[in-house]
């Protein structure tokens, strides 16, 4: 032993006399860096509860839980991001991923406890101190894991698409249909808002599996339209697709027609086959267009008998009689309506009601009756002069070009209105070689026709005249042309705080010339096959009908859906409306098991 | 009709004539939805004729000073003539272009009488019928212009 360790514990003893040189809890007086990885904060009216955190998270610290103020909001699922900060490592992939940027951490990072279990959080919902921290981690501007841009899907050129009714769209390449699904953070929030629920995120998870099959299972569990929906939905579920918050949503109803474009026709039957058990039920359909077939389909399903009773020579009604088929080509459509007849349902075609066969016998001789006849009868604009002969409905010069009629417009049209109607009789005009101007009430942003039709038609072509009010038809110098005379409107605040109201400027009237007028203002239905007494039982408003629960209408045997039934005329909600009421009508014919499962459940 | 309480009377009267229009045209259509239409129409004008009841009593007071909308939709449609079969549209514009034809008597009844509590009450009952014309107009521009 050396000298020194004999004397070290002296000079231990020397130490024990001095002031500490340790500060207690020095960390407290400290703050974080202003990056720093801290506690994590959300701001929860932007979040939309998608869940890409919870997924991201490599050490299972978040769990999505349910907020009672969120629940039911259209777009949002619901969920807030709960931390277990014994799991997580703070390493910001959560906020990286944000679909809304609305998650971000904090620069602090002291939180002493000691209940283990008050490190289980819900950022944003639970009161904590750093909430409103403006310091921390945030995500870098213009910096996105998940890529923001979608894939543009490939078009016919402007000058190329007026040639012929060829297809617009081209489709997406394998390549492409992979880079655009993997963009899905698979959150669901797409499935409420879709009218007919469809198990969107795991149809798009089967193209990532590269397992069409199974994506086209999934597809017609809730929509036997998909080649028709994947070319022409009004695709709400893009609307509320969390990657839509800060990038561009996810193309689904591309996704969706990538499906379908992958399964030939002749393998639906090997696909999608189930047995099915007859009943002794008979169920008829009036119309058969995506309302009447969609509940066609699925009744038949349930071993029902099914007949479709349909006016025209061929079915999908508007579909087929009112969309282009530079949108939807017939042999898409004809793939739905043909695997629909492949299951045993019979359609009757050229049998209008009320005069080849009359709606009481249908209600004497089946045992349920579904009605879905859409809304047929234009709106006539109710100006003078509008019986000249040179003024032509929007729907009729669709019906004649599906039809391969020639719809005799000339060579300068002038198409008055702004819905999907107008903007399909004005690229059908372009097609057939005319100059189009489109005139319109109220201001382009009012536009009812979808943004992409608008978009495009202009892009073929059309010009829009926007805050131009038809006044009057007069007579051309040639009889072979019609003159329209139009007012300039001004925008005025609806007093009762509705949407702005176009107001006629009675000092800014042009006349203009056209070879003819396509007049799409609007549609009503037509119901002059129900009898005064049947109407009398019925809740009819405006034309339209109220439905009850599961589609069903005050008369015992009898549903109704589509175009004539709610709200939103697209034919999503014509799908679902007629899976709804086979639902319903399966209920209405089955009541003992129904009640019975009922019972079960509860 | 030269003092205030003889034009309020015809006003009443009027409203009550309109009511009783809508409910003529509501047995004659053949449909229970137009029925209904028409019935709420007829409703609407004996709300009317409450208000101007209420006018004369000093329960209500009219105002002529108020700036009412005009969207001027009626102005330009051609006349619809009543039949059994008469469509949603044509209920509207009938109503529409009764409502104009009522503002239009009482705005020129206006200008031929003096600065007065009738020229008052004459001009209060047009902004009343402008009102009702607006609330009509509203309503085609809701249900029928839906595409334009």
């Amino acid at each position: 032993m050396s000298l020194k360790d004999l004397l070290s514990p002296f000079f231990v003893w020397q130490r024990a006399f001095e002031k500490p040189y340790t500060t207690l809890r020095p960390t407290l007086d400290r703050p974080g860096a202003p990056a720093y990885r801290g506690f994590h904060i959300n701001i929860t009216e932007t979040c939309v509860g998608c869940g890409s955190c919870q997924t991201i998270c490599q050490n299972n610290a978040i769990d999505m839980v349910a907020v009672d103020s969120y629940a039911g909001r259209d777009g949002d699922s619901g969920l807030r991001p709960r931390f277990d900060y014994g799991r997580c490592c703070w390493c910001g992939l959560c906020v990286d991923i944000c679909t809304a940027a609305s998650l971000r951490m904090s620069n602090e990072y002291a939180w002493i406890s000691d209940d283990p279990d008050s490190f289980h959080f819900t950022a944003g919902v639970d009161d904590k101190p750093w909430q409103d921290n403006e310091l921390g981690y945030r995500r870098a501007e213009g910096y996105h894991l998940n890529p923001p841009k979608r894939i543009e899907m490939p078009m016919l050129a402007a000058e190329e698409s007026l040639k012929s009714f060829a297809e617009v769209t081209l489709g997406y390449n394998e390549e492409q249909a992979k880079n655009e699904a993997d963009r899905c953070v698979e959150c669901g929030i797409c499935v409420a808002t879709c009218p007919a629920h469809m198990d969107v995120p795991d149809y798009i998870h089967s193209i990532r599996d590269g397992d069409y099959e199974k994506g086209l299972q999934l597809m017609y569990r809730t929509n036997p339209f998909p080649a028709t929906c994947g070319r022409i939905c009004t695709r709400r579920c893009e609307s509320v697709c969390p990657v839509g918050i800060l990038g561009e949503p996810v193309a689904i109803r591309w996704l969706k027609r990538f499906i379908v474009d992958q399964v030939d026709k002749k393998d639906y039957k090997r696909i999608l086959e189930k047995p099915i058990e007859n009943t002794d039920f008979k169920v008829a359909i009036i119309g058969a267009g995506p309302g009447g077939l969609s509940a066609a389909y699925y009744l038949r399903q349930q071993g029902h008998a099914v007949t479709v009773y349909e006016a025209q020579e061929t079915g999908g009604g508007m579909l087929r009689y009112g969309v282009p088929s530079y949108r939807l080509p017939d042999a898409e459509l004809d793939k739905d309506i043909d695997h629909i007849t492949s299951i045993g349902v019979d359609i009757k075609y050229n049998s209008r009601i009320g005069k080849d066969i009359m709606f009481e016998s249908l209600l004497e001789d089946y045992d349920a009756v579904f009605l879905s006849t859409g809304l047929s009868v234009p709106s006539s604009m109710r100006i003078n002069g509008e019986n000249h002969s040179r003024v032509l409905s929007g729907l009729q010069i669709l019906a004649d070009v599906a039809s391969d009629r020639d719809p005799g417009i000339g060579k300068k049209v002038a198409v008055i209105g702004g819905g999907n109607v107008a903007m399909d009789a004005a690229r059908v005009s372009r097609r057939l070689g005319a100059e189009v101007t489109i005139l319109y009430r109220r201001r382009i942003s009012d536009m009812p026709a979808d943004e992409e039709e608008i978009h495009e038609s202009q892009e073929e072509g059309c010009t829009i005249v926007s805050q131009a009010i038809p006044v009057e038809i007069i007579d051309a110098e040639n009889m072979q042309q019609v003159s329209i005379k139009w007012g300039e409107a001004k925008m005025v605040d609806d007093p009762k705080g509705g949407r702005a109201r176009p107001v006629l400027q009675e000092d800014k009237i042009h006349t203009e010339t056209f070879d003819c007028i396509i007049s799409a203002i609007g549609q009503s239905s037509n119901l002059d096959y129900l009898s005064k007494e049947v109407q009398e039982q019925l809740a009819i408003e405006w034309g339209k009908f109220t439905p009850g629960e599961y589609q069903h209408t005050s008369m015992q045997k009898l549903f109704v859906g589509g175009d004539f039934a709610n709200r939103t005329a697209d034919a999503i909600s014509a799908i679902e409306d007629g899976h709804h009421a086979a639902r319903g009508i399966n209920r209405f014919l089955n009541p003992d098991f129904y009640t019975q499962l009922e019972k079960q459940d509860n | 009709m030269n003092t205030v309480d003889e034009i309020l009377d015809y006003a009443i009267d009027q409203e009550q004539l309109a009511a009783d229009f809508y409910e003529d045209v509501a047995q004659r259509v053949e449909t229970a939805g137009m029925k209904k239409i028409l019935l709420d129409f007829s409703a609407e004008e004996k709300r009317h004729k409450k208000i101007l009841l209420a006018v004369k009593t000093g329960e209500h007071e009219l105002t002529p000073e108020q700036e009412i909308l005009d969207l001027k939709i009626s102005d330009y449609l051609v006349e619809v003539n009543v039949s059994d079969n008469i469509t949603y549209q044509d209920a509207l514009i009938i109503a529409m272009q009764r409502e104009r034809a009522a503002y239009n008597l009482y705005s020129d009844m206006a200008k031929k009488v003096p600065e007065s509590k009738l020229k008052y009450i004459l001009i209060g009952l047009a902004k009343e019928e402008a009102k009702h014309k607006l609330f009509f107009e509203a309503e085609y521009d809701e249900r029928v212009l839906t595409d334009n």
